[in-house]
This record gives C-alpha cells, sequence and structure tokens, in this order.
C-alpha cells in the first residue's frame, strides 16, 4: 500500500470517530443548528418588520427574509466552526492525540478527520438552517449556475472557517478557551451588511462594515440567490476566502508539528 | 425574633459583600453583554430600526436596564448553588442564627450587586447618548420598578440555586429571562410583529415594565402600563418568594 493510501485510509477512520462523536452527542450539532435559527426567527418576526421597512423597497417583513437569509447562512457555518474548535481543543486537551502519536497512523489524518467531518456538520446545518428560511418564506430567484456559485461561496467559506477553527482550537490551553475565541466570527456577520444596510451605520462602523471580509461574501451570495447586483464582491469573498484558508491551514500545521514534536 | 433576622442578616450580608468585592469578575461580566447588546443595537442596527423616538438609546435603554438584571441574578444562583454543594449552607444551620437569614443574604446581595451593575450600564448609556429630562419623582418611581423586578427575579433564582446539580443548570434558568425583553417592545414597536408574536409581545410582562420605566424617562403618561408592571412582579414575586422557602426548608430539614 502507498502512502497516500495509508493516509486516506487513517483519515477515513478518524473521519469516522469524528461523526461517531456527532452522532452520540448530538447536543452540539443540534445548538449549533439552534443558534442561527433563533436568530433568523427573531430578526424576521421580531425585527423584520421595521428593519424591512427600513430597506427602501417598502416590502416589509417579506422583503427582509430575502435580505436576512445571506447572513444566517454565514452565521450557521460560523457556528459550525465554533463546534470545530471545542472537538479539536477536546481532542488536544483529553490526551487522545498523545494516544494516537504512539500508534503506527499517518500523523496528519487527526486533522484531516476533523476538517472532512467539520465539512460533513457545515453541510447538514446549511441544509436545515436554509430549509427553516423557506419555511418563514424566503423565495430565491436563482437559476441553476447561481446556485452552484452559492455552494461554492459556502464550500470556500466553510474551508477557511474550518482551518482557522482547527487552529485556534489547536491554539487553546482549554475547551473553555476554545468554545469562547472563534465568538468573533460569529460577530462579523453583524457588523457587516448581514442584518441592516451598512449605510445606516454611523461612518467610522460603516467603514468597518465595508472592508471586512463577511460583507462581500454576504453581498456574494445575495446576489445570486436574489438576482441583485454583485458587482466586485465575488472577487474579493474569492480573495478573502483562499487567504483566510492559506492562514488557517498554516497555522494549523505549524501548531500540530509544534505538538507533535513536544 | 425580627431583631435576630436582621441582625443574622446583616452579619451574613457583610459576608456575601465582601465576596463579591474581593471578585468584582461578576460584576464586570454581568455588565459585558448588556453593554454588548446596546452597543450592537445603538450602533448597528439602531439607524435602521424606525421607533418613532428622536433616540434609540432612549428607546431601548428600558429593556437593557431588565437584561442587565436577567444576567445579574444568574450569579445569585451560582452563589447559593457554590454554598450548597460545599457544605457552607449546613454549617451556617448549626450556628444559632435566624434560618431564612441565609436566603435574606443572599437575595439582599442580588440587590446591592445589581444596583451596581445598573448604575455602570447607565453611566455607558448616558456616554452613547442618552439623555432624560425625568424629575426626581420619575427617577425614584424608575428605581423602584427595578427594585421589585430585581427582588422578584432574585427569588426566582433562589430556587435554581438551591435546587439545582450542577452549575450550570444553577444559571441556566436565566437565559429565557434574558430572552425576553426581545419578544417585546423593548427593541422594536410591538405593532410591527406578525400576529401572534404581537399578542404574545404585549402581553408577556417584559412589556409593561419597559412601557412604564420608557414613559417615565420621556415625561410621558404612564397609564395602566405601570399597574399591570406592579401587578406581574409582586404576582410571581409571592409565588417564587413561596416556593424557594419551601424547597429551602426540604432542603434544611
Amino acid at each position: 500500500m502507498t502512502t497516500l493510501s495509508l493516509s486516506m485510509r487513517d483519515s477515513a477512520t478518524m473521519l469516522r470517530r469524528n461523526l461517531r462523536h456527532m452522532q452520540r452527542y448530538p447536543s452540539l450539532t443540534i445548538m449549533l443548528i439552534g443558534q442561527p435559527i433563533v436568530f433568523l426567527l427573531l430578526f424576521v418576526y421580531v425585527f423584520g418588520g421595521t428593519l424591512g421597512n427600513g430597506l427602501g423597497g417598502g416590502g416589509g417583513r417579506a422583503e427582509y427574509v430575502g435580505y436576512v437569509t445571506p447572513a444566517i447562512l454565514l452565521v450557521t457555518v460560523c457556528s459550525a466552526a465554533l463546534g470545530t474548535a471545542i472537538s479539536v481543543a477536546t481532542d488536544m486537551t483529553e490526551g487522545i492525540i498523545a494516544r494516537f502519536r504512539t500508534m503506527a497512523i499517518s500523523k496528519a489524518s487527526v486533522l484531516t478527520g476533523h476538517v472532512i467531518g467539520a465539512f460533513i456538520q457545515t453541510a447538514f446545518a446549511l441544509a436545515v438552517v436554509f430549509g427553516v428560511t423557506l419555511l418563514v418564506g424566503f423565495s430565491p430567484t436563482a437559476g441553476v449556475g447561481d446556485w452552484f456559485a452559492v455552494v461554492g461561496v459556502l464550500l470556500l467559506l466553510t474551508i477557511a472557517l474550518t482551518w482557522l477553527s482547527v487552529a485556534l482550537g489547536l491554539a487553546a490551553k482549554s475547551v473553555e478557551t476554545a468554545s469562547n475565541t472563534p465568538m468573533i466570527f460569529m460577530l462579523l456577520p453583524f457588523l457587516g451588511s448581514g442584518f441592516v444596510p451598512t449605510d445606516s451605520m454611523p461612518a467610522w462602523l460603516r467603514w468597518f462594515a465595508d472592508y471586512q471580509p463577511f460583507t462581500p461574501v454576504i453581498e456574494t451570495i445575495r446576489g445570486l440567490l436574489l438576482g441583485t447586483p454583485i458587482g466586485n464582491s465575488a472577487w474579493l469573498a474569492l480573495g478573502w476566502c483562499v487567504v483566510l484558508s492559506a492562514v488557517g491551514y498554516l497555522w494549523s500545521k505549524s501548531l500540530f508539528a509544534k505538538e507533535r514534536d513536544r | 425574633m425580627a431583631k435576630s433576622l436582621l441582625g443574622d442578616t446583616t452579619v451574613l450580608l457583610r459576608r456575601s459583600l465582601r465576596h463579591i468585592m474581593r471578585s468584582p469578575d461578576t460584576i464586570i461580566t454581568t455588565v459585558i453583554m448588556p453593554i454588548a447588546i446596546m452597543l450592537m443595537f445603538v450602533y448597528v442596527f439602531g439607524g435602521a430600526i424606525k421607533t418613532g423616538s428622536d433616540s434609540y438609546v432612549n428607546y431601548m435603554l428600558p429593556g437593557i436596564l431588565l437584561i442587565t438584571i436577567a444576567s445579574g441574578v444568574s450569579y445569585t444562583a451560582y452563589r447559593i448553588f457554590g454554598e450548597m454543594s460545599s457544605g457552607i449552607f449546613e454549617r451556617l444551620q448549626s450556628l444559632p442564627i435566624v434560618r431564612s437569614s441565609v436566603l435574606w443574604a443572599h437575595v439582599l446581595t442580588s440587590m446591592v450587586a445589581n444596583l451596581i451593575s445598573l448604575v455602570l450600564v447607565v453611566g455607558v448609556a448616558v456616554l452613547m447618548g442618552f439623555r432624560s429630562g425625568a424629575g426626581f419623582l420619575s427617577w425614584l418611581a424608575v428605581a423602584g420598578v427595578l427594585f421589585l423586578f430585581t427582588l422578584t427575579l432574585t427569588w426566582i433564582a433562589v430556587i435554581p440555586g438551591l435546587s439545582a446539580q450542577s452549575p450550570d443548570g444553577a444559571g441556566a434558568f436565566s437565559f429565557p429571562l434574558i430572552f425576553l425583553p426581545f419578544v417585546s417592545s423593548a427593541f422594536a414597536p410591538t405593532e410591527t410583529m406578525p400576529g401572534p408574536v404581537r399578542a404574545f409581545a404585549e402581553n408577556q410582562p417584559m412589556t409593561s415594565i419597559v412601557n412604564t420605566i420608557r414613559d417615565l424617562f420621556a415625561q410621558n403618561p404612564v397609564g395602566n402600563d405601570i399597574w399591570f408592571a406592579l401587578a406581574w412582579c409582586v404576582g410571581i414575586l409571592i409565588v417564587a418568594y413561596v416556593f424557594a422557602r419551601t424547597v429551602y426548608h426540604r432542603k434544611i430539614a
């Protein structure tokens, strides 16, 4: 057997382990899916009427559902990333990694298992949350090509945030720390164009909101789903995703190597 | 008996307050969340939410004050749980003191801690532009409503503090209390909400309390809201007090 096939087999074993954890302890997955759904219901049914009227189209709540859906999808990805950081930190602090190190397995397979497991968890969470957005009245106008593009953007963002959260999980000294540090991801959709247009914000905050990574991602997904103009948001979104993925991957790799050499 | 209760409660209150002064992080943690919510709603959503009020910080401060209290009383539950599980309660029961003074000391500590938290939150609101032309009597009425609300939530907090199996369980009761102001008139007018949500929002306790405080700050006529607010607080307070006493006596029997 080649090194690559052995590595793939080990990664598949680690993935199975992670999926079994998700199955046996569904409370974390439920919480990760529940959080964006609570935000969705709160912003659509409690604030949707007044925020929708402020969008300019005068469509009220019905218009606001379409406006807020991309942000809710991003919150879902961020929420799943939080779960990844927690599960990586749990493995790191409970000594199971030290145990794996004594076995004849591919060292990278531990992280690969976490990353692919996180992908599956995120995909499941996105499907459930998107289903709820349809139930509360979201009606996208996207064509087949647009849908592929939406999936592509969400996939890239998931890669970026998953690797970053793996790094944060590796860097954390405790599970509590790992559950707090990725909260910054959760905050970013709020401090962008996710829930309200940036031109309703004060100048200093608007500047930040316009130039932070999540705003172009939100604008791209919104444009693809609703047919609104995207401009150069798509390229900015791709650029941010690639940069964040590279940072997360390299940081994770160096932290894991450091941990391995200890 | 009354003199003894007062004396014992004072001694135990001093002890609890010393704990708070030695670890002020609980108060800091309590105020961080309401201040973060206030910053978020004023600066991020404030420009987009149409309330018919000149200043959104003026509109939403009453709701933030209720969230501050709901956040603060969870620490009362934690403190009671901590003393129950570490055996301090049993130790105090072996002393010649009035039994209920232990609970009253925790309740009064909660009142003091929440007062400090509320002052800090109002201070931040003033920095963010909160202004009120309310006179002394209106401020006194606001203080009275907040005092009654804090007392009510504190007695609710005593129940999980005494009966929880874990620290997380002791604090978990506060999540619905923190969430309730969001589904009220605290952040957006209830007229903009759909039928069932609006019906719930208009008839839940937080709305009448928020409206009362908002009208007092704005020097508007308070109307029936103040009576609904007082009725809710007193009604829940009596039920919580009786239930907490029952749980306490069962625990120490």
